[in-house]
């Protein structure tokens, strides 16, 4: 399938070169497809938007939007020519105008705008709220008013930056929802910014892992979980214990020594039978509501955090796990 | 990155605005680059005579000056500043913007109120008759006096700044020392003055640029300052060049304040941590004694740098409106006005091109560097005016060499006056438009960008609407001050063209001070505008924060 972006070996730093915010990325994505950029705080997320979208200039690299090449060290199509849709962090609508006229705003057809900002205002649920101005509207609807704008154009990229942050928990994962809905049913290509794995294993086909300004892993979101390319990678998508020498000696499973192995949280048994097992005491329990945090001391002395759903009784458990589950990664 | 890719970088991210802010910096330097060049031509030839006999005068006093006024203003700004933010007493909102009022009056004016408040016949004498003490007199024209008559006029500097600072940020502090048993008084000293430091170097760094600028009062008190040294050695000796290189000395005393205050700013950035938001709702409720002290100390500034000149200025107005008030006072403060509107039109303009620009430029260095073209405020108008001067005479000798033209078209005519004001105004300009600007979100003018709308049409449809109030508050902080401009006016203006500053100077230099009430009192009258919208600004941004 053709790709609609294409990033090639793209640098950018700051600073006159003392701050590195991207490192050499190179990845595509392909029509249709919704691809989330997860990361955390500096890892280089937001400067490879605002890159794609022509807000920054590059370094180093290409990038190429429907095949065309927009930005290079020696070419930068301006913003308003890269044919690129934005929806911000803070929904950036214009204050001073109305719904109706920030929808507008973008669309390019004179004769026929009116009428595309209402279709796509109706489209995110907003009809009627025209006449309104953003101070007027709640989160969720100046998010909503944010993406119709975006949308109305009818862009070959969209990107949202960090889309949900805004928003409260309840609210967030209703409107998650209802807003990649609707990306899916136009069919556009969207890159989005996240730092909150859940919104990227919900609605991502393909999620891209960027950590100190790299890009450590492309992968569906399924593969990214089951088979992370390191610890980092493993870590960011729920609680991860590094299986370090100290922990290897306490559950007797000795393991390769050119390898970094960790055990998801998850996979952590309570007084059941399994490949390796330690017993361990209980120094201290926290009760969290749905399950319990657990700061366990395990035969040898060393430590372990485990959160666990099951009842736990006395002041010693069984600890362990299958092999199978062990995660390896190079080191 | 290799040297080929610099170069493709640069040719990429060189664009129009990029040459066009080149160009505005240029036109903006060439009075500062002047002055550097005319350094080359050697001192003219009483140089030698004012390095052995008066440099060291003119040095000794601008410092006295500057310590003293230093004292005066750290005292008055920052103990009011604390009082009105910290405690509540009677009066304390009317005295809160009262005391921003000594702003509205140059130091000149106040020079010239304060020298007839202990002359003879004035407030002072006449109440110690009424006291039965009637052979005390002050002598009052003096460096203490023009120390004084400065100081009180620009304390509300230091004011302003601390005063932004005490109801930003102080409360949550001091909170915390209060509840580590540190009393309140002890709290200020420990805690909240070497916090303050910065804010109150930033005023006081503004306080002694205007103190460096200042010629009017320093002239009509018979002090020997560099100001003054320049215009003798322009005007009374006739050598330019001895001028210029007054002029550098003075330059490079300004850098160097300018340099300190980055320093310590940089140094002390601690004090940006964060604000808290509940600031002048909490004030503390001293006793009933001190509360009416603390109204007594907070109403004395006010008194002696608003009240009692301007009492002054209206008896003098009340003895000589009849001689005063004629068609030629008239034309005078209509030209005055016209100046001051057309100059604060066109310095607006220039300052929203210089950020604009800037912002458009996608060359990093140039963005750097173009804050170098508000630099004009820190230079002393006379410097700016010594800078416009000379090139205008040189290209007004060439044109008329080339019988391009017969008279002159830039020296003396109001072309090289409004862009001497420009140089010299551009930050007062430049500076609100930038606030409101950066108030303004970037994501909105990059989500216009991105829904294909270029820089002009975004800057129409969006900055343009949202930054109004700024360029209002720019256009009246340099009408005002185009208004109160004395030094850069009196060099620069047309022959046929007067303002009321230059009048009010006139009267006051001709002996005949009384009669100069009526012009400073207008000009008061009108500088009160922007104390009270600069107050209503202040509180607004407090309440933001």
């Amino acid at each position: 399938m053709q790709a609609t972006l294409n990033i090639s070996n793209l640098s950018k730093s700051y600073d006159q070169g003392k701050v590195k915010a991207l490192d050499n990325i190179s990845f595509f994505v392909k029509k249709g497809d919704i691809c989330a950029v997860v990361g955390e705080s500096g890892s280089g997320k937001t400067t490879l938007i605002r890159l794609i979208a022509g807000l920054e200039e590059l370094d180093n690299g290409e990038i190429l939007i429907k095949d065309q090449l927009v930005a290079s060290i020696k070419k930068n199509t301006a913003p308003e020519k890269r044919d690129v849709g934005m929806v911000f962090q803070e929904y950036a609508l214009f204050p001073h105008l109305s719904v109706l006229e920030n929808v507008i705003y973008g669309i390019k057809k004179s004769k026929t705008k009116k009428d595309v900002a209402l279709e796509t205002l109706d489209l995110v649920g907003l009809k009627g709220f025209e006449k309104r101005y953003p101070h007027e509207l709640s989160g969720g609807q100046q998010q909503r008013v944010a993406l119709a704008r975006a949308l109305a154009p009818n862009p070959s990229v969209l990107i949202l930056d960090e889309p949900f942050s805004n928003l409260d928990a309840m609210m967030r994962h209703r409107l998650r929802n209802e807003v990649f809905n609707i990306i899916k049913k136009t069919g556009v290509t969207a890159i989005f910014v996240t730092h909150d794995t859940q919104d990227a294993l919900a609605v991502a086909d393909e999620i891209l892992i960027l950590q100190n300004g790299r890009l450590v892993q492309k992968d569906e979101a399924s593969a990214l979980y089951k088979k992370p390319q390191s610890i980092y990678v493993a870590s960011l998508f729920g609680n991860t214990v590094q299986l370090n020498k100290g922990l290897q000696t306490a559950f007797k499973c000795p393991l390769k020594e050119d390898c970094c192995h960790a055990i998801r949280n998850e996979n952590l048994t309570v007084n059941q039978d399994c490949d390796y097992v330690s017993e361990a005491e209980i120094l201290k329990r926290t009760f969290l509501g749905t399950h319990s945090q657990l700061l366990l001391k395990l035969d040898n002395g060393e430590h372990l955090t485990v959160v666990t759903n099951e009842p736990v009784l006395g002041n010693t458990i069984k600890i362990g796990f299958n092999s199978k589950d062990v995660l390896a990664f190079d080191e | 990155m290799n040297i080929k890719d610099r170069f493709y970088k640069l040719k990429r991210d060189l664009n129009r605005w990029s040459l066009l802010l080149l160009l505005i910096l240029a036109v903006v330097a060439i009075p500062i680059l002047t002055i550097g060049l005319k350094l080359f031509d050697g001192p003219g030839e009483s140089w030698n005579h004012i390095v052995d006999y008066v440099l060291f005068d003119y040095l000794q006093n601008s410092f006295l000056l500057a310590i003293f006024c230093s004292i005066i203003v750290i005292v008055f700004g920052v103990t009011t500043a604390w009082l009105v933010s910290r405690f509540e007493f009677p009066f304390r909102k009317q005295l809160e913007w009262l005391l921003i009022l000594p702003l509205s009056v140059p130091a000149y004016i106040m020079a010239y109120a304060y020298a007839g408040v202990f002359g003879y016949s004035g407030v002072f004498s006449n109440f110690m008759e009424l006291v039965g003490v009637d052979s005390f007199r002050i002598e009052f024209m003096n460096i203490y006096g023009l120390s004084f008559v400065l100081s009180i006029s620009l304390f509300p500097y230091v004011y302003v700044s601390c005063r932004t600072f005490f109801l930003a940020q102080a409360t949550n502090l001091l909170e915390a020392s209060r509840m580590l048993g540190i009393s309140e008084f002890k709290s200020f000293f420990k805690l909240i003055f070497p916090l303050a430091r910065p804010a109150v170097i930033a005023g006081l760094v503004l306080v002694l640029m205007e103190v460096l600028n200042d010629y009017g009062a320093a002239s009509y008190y018979g002090v020997s300052t560099f100001t003054t040294g320049i215009f003798r050695s322009w005007f009374s000796l006739g050598e330019p060049e001895t001028a210029i290189y007054l002029s550098a000395i003075l330059l490079i005393i300004v850098f160097g304040l300018i340099l300190f205050e980055k320093w310590q700013r940089r140094n002390l950035n601690f004090t940006s941590a964060k604000s808290s938001k509940q600031n002048y709702n909490s004030r503390l409720k001293p006793k009933m004694s001190n509360q009416i002290w603390f109204s007594i100390i907070c109403f004395v500034p006010v008194f002696l740098g608003f009240i009692l000149p301007v009492v002054q200025l209206v008896i003098w107005v009340k003895q000589t409106l009849e001689k005063v008030w004629n068609v030629e006072f008239i034309s005078i403060t209509l030209e005055s006005f016209g100046i001051a509107f057309l100059t604060a039109s066109v310095t607006v303009l220039v300052a929203l091109l210089l950020l604009f620009f800037t912002k458009w430029n996608k060359i990093e260095l140039l963005k750097t560097t173009s804050k170098l073209g508000v630099l004009g405020y820190a230079i002393p108008g006379i410097i700016i005016a010594i800078g416009v001067l000379i090139p205008s005479l040189y290209l007004d000798k060439w044109l008329i060499e080339r019988n391009i033209t017969s008279k002159l078209i830039l020296n003396a005519t109001l072309i090289a006056l409004v862009y001497a004001y420009v140089v010299r105004f551009l930050a007062v300009a430049y500076q609100p438009l930038e606030s409101s600007s950066l108030k303004i979100d970037r994501s909105l003018s990059d989500s216009s960008k991105v829904l294909g709308k270029g820089n002009f049409r975004t800057f129409f449809k969006i900055e343009f609407p949202l930054i109004r109030t700024g360029l209002l508050s720019a256009f009246i902080l340099v009408f005002i001050d185009i208004l109160k401009e004395l030094p850069l006016t009196l060099i620069m203006k047309p022959y046929d063209v007067n303002t009321l500053a230059v009048k009010a100077f006139e009267y006051a230099s001709d002996e005949m001070v009384s009669s100069a009430a009526l012009p400073s009192l207008l000009i008061i009258l009108t500088a009160l505008i922007p104390a009270i919208f600069l107050n209503k600004l202040l509180l607004k941004n407090a309440s933001n924060t």
